[in-house]
């Protein structure tokens, strides 16, 4: 099969790529290796949120500390990438979502600082409109509400964390637990479960009374956090209806893993681009890339029945990250499935890892070593081929976890590798 | 996956991985039509993955739900562990089938070549009863097919002997030779359903210079998967793997249903585990991928007459498994005035045979009110579905017409 340009990939970086290749009146292809797990961990667009892992005072303007970033350390991704395509990815972006019927807020120079399911301050740089009430900036009370039943929101845990490090008044935090309709008493469900129970009219109406009825004594001013299950497809209207219907600013809160946010973006987000003419390629993991002449002619495609070739101008491999499968890990070494490269080798595998999972991990930083294009590089830093790109977690030393800056580092990767791939 | 044997991992054909690949992500089931549908069905991830680590061949089947997975395979395309989630409620199923025994329903329509075959020579009477609601109220009740399903009708003359009638007439003259052969692998639905779409796709290969043969075979097997009745379809698939083995090399296979196409591709050396069927599968090809590859080696005849058509694309959920893209909207985009516009909206419902039984009915038809409600609110009433089934759940559910892409491209041929 020949393409113009294949990216492969199903996270964020894949879907900034692709689109901005539309958007330039390119023809991508978007071969989908299934859905990364990261599709269940994204739920805002975090650009910086702090200068480097250990720091616990958040960034205030993404765009000025990414700078200053760059300016310290030139080998960083975002140096890599280029703080001009953040800016130009992230506007991109926020036109997409737009266009796609999301109503997101947030910009480049401003983090906004809200409460995760824990109750810990967290701080995220665009974000949807839902979750916008959770403002930790703004002092009005908090309480946490969640559902018996949906072991994965605790309201009473969120409340006690939230009020040791946010709350100006005594009471200004408190949890509170409604039991929902239908669901028989002592059954236990997912975030899933709830979301597309909240997409029926009378369900939603049926818990808005029960959570106003339930702080109705507690007067006024009050804003409402519930984990993100504001139904499963188009948030917009459920979210709005249930603020009117509750009679108090509601917010939503990421939960655990499966991520209801997360799969409404990338869901809308991959149709939309089916919607507007791009193919998708499902059910075929791609792997080796044969190189002739400096440059890359094919990628094998493990297809049903038989490997197909996917022939193109130029590739990018926007793999999101180690989680989603994009490396081979044997006992002592990391390759990678395209050029067969030994990315890492580690005498016994655990040393891959960290006991505690809060410090940034080994295997989290084995990736291709990259050129300033964005190419795959060998040890001497030549590319592997002149027309392949690699954006997102498939980048060495690509560790976005503790400096909260996973969808940025996405986004100005794969628009870049886009960039670097018309060109090639 | 931990190995060192790197070749063993990457180069194989095709990457399936052990049940203990699953890291319980969870993907699956949020795409998962039945799970999104009814509450009551538990999702692939705890009726593939993780049952199966808990199943014992010495022991009875006992997860309960199990018939309520209707095969559509998303699961499998989501998973990105590469687990065959599905094959596994498969083999479940089919144990449960064999300790349990089956129902005359599931049986007969594990059947369908036998039944298609029984409603063609009696056409006019099989037609008349699937339509008469007295019939269908006894054929629920008696059965289990539900009376509100329309039934596919039957056609009196076959493709089978049209192809051969046709060959006879073409005997008499002298035609061109060839340089591709194809060996048309047709399915029950064009024997006896639908003459007409093998008919074009007979037209289409000979126009680009392919010349068709048809060899003898038998129902390519998933019914009785899908019926549990795996048995009955390797039965099935090594009669077929033995007939297609014989074709003289490079001769390659063309299936225009998306499913019969998945079973000689992929489930007969997986699931089926024929001996022989791989070097089968890597020489299938459904219709559209073949047309396309003649597209892009330069001999896809490409003077179409304009058509001035607006269609809406549903790519049915085995479609997604081939694993090869969208053949079909790449090939009418070629064609000068059709205007195509994809309707993702996921899986229509039907599933085979599953949305035929009276206790799965209403499941069907709700899995499917999206995709409907997407094909009402586009206005359009042509919606293009490569797969024969997804056909007769959009007529029923959205009203619309639907045909198989290669019709569209048999009108701009010209074909009448």
């Amino acid at each position: 099969m020949r393409f113009d340009i294949a990216v492969v990939g199903s996270g964020l970086a894949a879907l900034v790529a692709t689109r901005s290749l539309q958007k330039a009146g390119r023809q991508p292809v978007l071969i989908w290796p299934g859905l990364s797990s990261l599709y269940f961990v994204y739920a805002t667009i975090d650009v910086l949120g702090y200068r480097d892992a250990t720091a616990t005072e958040p960034v205030d303007n993404p765009r000025a500390a990414i700078g200053e970033l760059i300016a310290a350390h030139p080998d960083h991704v975002y140096a890599r990438a280029g703080l001009e395509a953040l800016t130009a990815g992230t506007a991109l972006a926020l036109d997409w979502l737009r266009e796609a019927g999301f109503s997101w807020r947030g910009g480049l120079d401003r983090n906004v600082v809200l409460p995760t399911a824990t109750g810990t301050p967290k701080p995220s740089c665009l974000i949807p409109d839902s979750m916008a009430g959770g403002d930790l900036g703004r002092d009005d009370p908090v309480i946490f509400c969640g559902f018996e039943g949906y072991e994965d929101f605790v309201p009473e845990l969120a409340a006690s964390n939230l009020s040791r490090t946010w709350g100006h008044a005594p009471g200004s935090v408190r949890g509170l637990r409604i039991r929902p309709p239908r669901f028989a008493p002592g059954r236990l469900f997912t975030s899933i479960d709830l979301a597309r129970s909240f997409e029926d009219v009378a369900f939603r109406r049926e818990v808005a009374d029960r959570v106003r009825t339930s702080i109705a004594t507690n007067g006024d001013r009050v804003r409402i956090g519930v984990p993100a299950v504001l139904g499963l497809t188009h948030v917009a209207d459920t979210h709005a209806r249930f603020e009117e219907e509750v009679g108090h600013p509601v917010f939503e809160i990421p939960t655990l893993p499966p991520s209801v946010l997360a799969l409404r973006l990338f869901d809308r987000l991959r149709k939309h681009l089916q919607e507007t003419g791009i193919e998708l390629i499902w059910a075929a993991p791609a792997h080796a890339a044969e190189v002739s002449d400096g440059r890359c002619h094919r990628i094998q495609l493990k297809s049903p029945g038989r490997e197909q070739a996917v022939e193109a101008r130029a590739y990018v491999l926007a793999l999101e990250d180690t989680a989603d499968g994009a490396m081979r890990a044997g006992v002592h070494t990391i390759q990678d499935p395209f050029f067969h490269r030994v990315l890492a080798r580690s005498d016994v595998p655990t040393e891959r890892t960290l006991e505690s999972l809060f410090k940034p991990q080994p295997f989290a930083q084995v990736g291709y070593r990259i050129t300033d294009r964005l190419q795959p590089a060998d040890d001497d830093g030549r590319p592997l081929a002149d027309n392949v790109f690699v954006a997102g977690g498939a980048i060495a030393g690509y560790d976005p976890s503790g400096t909260k800056s996973r969808g940025g580092m996405a986004i100005a990767t794969g628009y870049r590798a886009a960039q670097e791939a018309m060109a090639a | 996956m931990i190995s060192d044997d790197l070749d063993l991992i990457t180069d194989t054909v095709e990457e399936q991985a052990p049940v203990e690949a699953c890291t319980k992500c969870t993907a699956c089931n949020t795409v998962c039509p039945v799970a999104r549908s009814t509450e009551i069905f538990r999702g692939p991830k705890y009726l593939g993955p993780e049952s199966e680590r808990y199943r014992d061949q010495h022991e009875a089947t006992v997860t309960a739900g199990l018939d309520l997975c209707s095969g559509c395979k998303l699961c499998e395309v989501t998973c990105p562990s590469q687990v065959s989630i599905q094959e596994y409620i498969r083999r479940a199923q089919n144990k449960g089938a064999r300790e349990k025994g089956r129902t005359l329903r599931d049986w007969m329509l594990g059947h369908t070549r036998l039944l298609s075959a029984f409603g063609s020579m009696t056409a006019p009477l099989a037609n008349f009863g699937n339509r008469n609601p007295v019939v269908r109220l006894a054929m629920e009740k008696l059965v289990g097919i539900h009376r509100k399903r329309p039934l596919p009708r039957y056609q009196w003359l076959t493709f089978e002997r049209w192809f051969k009638r046709r060959r006879q007439q073409a005997a008499t003259l002298t035609l061109p030779r060839k340089e591709r052969t194809v060996a048309y692998f047709y399915g029950c639905w064009v024997n006896y359903n639908e003459r007409r779409l093998g008919e074009m796709v007979v037209h289409i290969l000979e126009r680009n210079g392919v010349n068709v043969i048809v060899p003898k075979q038998q129902c390519c097997g998933i019914p009785a998967v899908v019926n549990s009745n795996i048995d009955l379809a390797r039965t099935y698939g090594v009669e077929n793997v033995r007939r297609l083995s014989t074709l003289p090399a490079g001769v390659d296979i063309i299936a225009s249903s998306t499913s019969c196409g998945l079973m000689l591709k992929h489930d007969y050396s997986h699931l089926l585990d024929i001996p022989g069927a791989e070097p089968v599968g890597s020489r299938t090809y459904d219709i559209c991928e073949y047309l396309w590859m003649l597209h892009e080696a330069g001999d896809l005849d490409l003077t179409f007459e304009p058509l001035d058509t607006r269609v809406l694309y549903h790519a049915p959920c085995h479609l997604k498994s081939h694993g090869m893209g969208y053949p079909a909207t790449r090939l009418l985009r070629l064609i000068p005035g059709v205007h195509l516009e994809e309707v993702d909206e996921g899986c229509c419902g039907i599933s085979g045979t599953f949305g035929v039984k009276v206790e799965k009915y209403d499941l069907s038809m709700k899995i499917g009110s999206r995709l409907f409600e997407a094909v009402k609110a586009a206005g359009s009433d042509s919606v293009l579905a490569d797969c024969e089934t997804c056909r007769m759940q959009v007529e029923h559910g959205a009203g619309a017409r639907s045909s198989h892409p290669v019709e569209i491209l048999a009108r701009a041929y010209g074909y009448r």
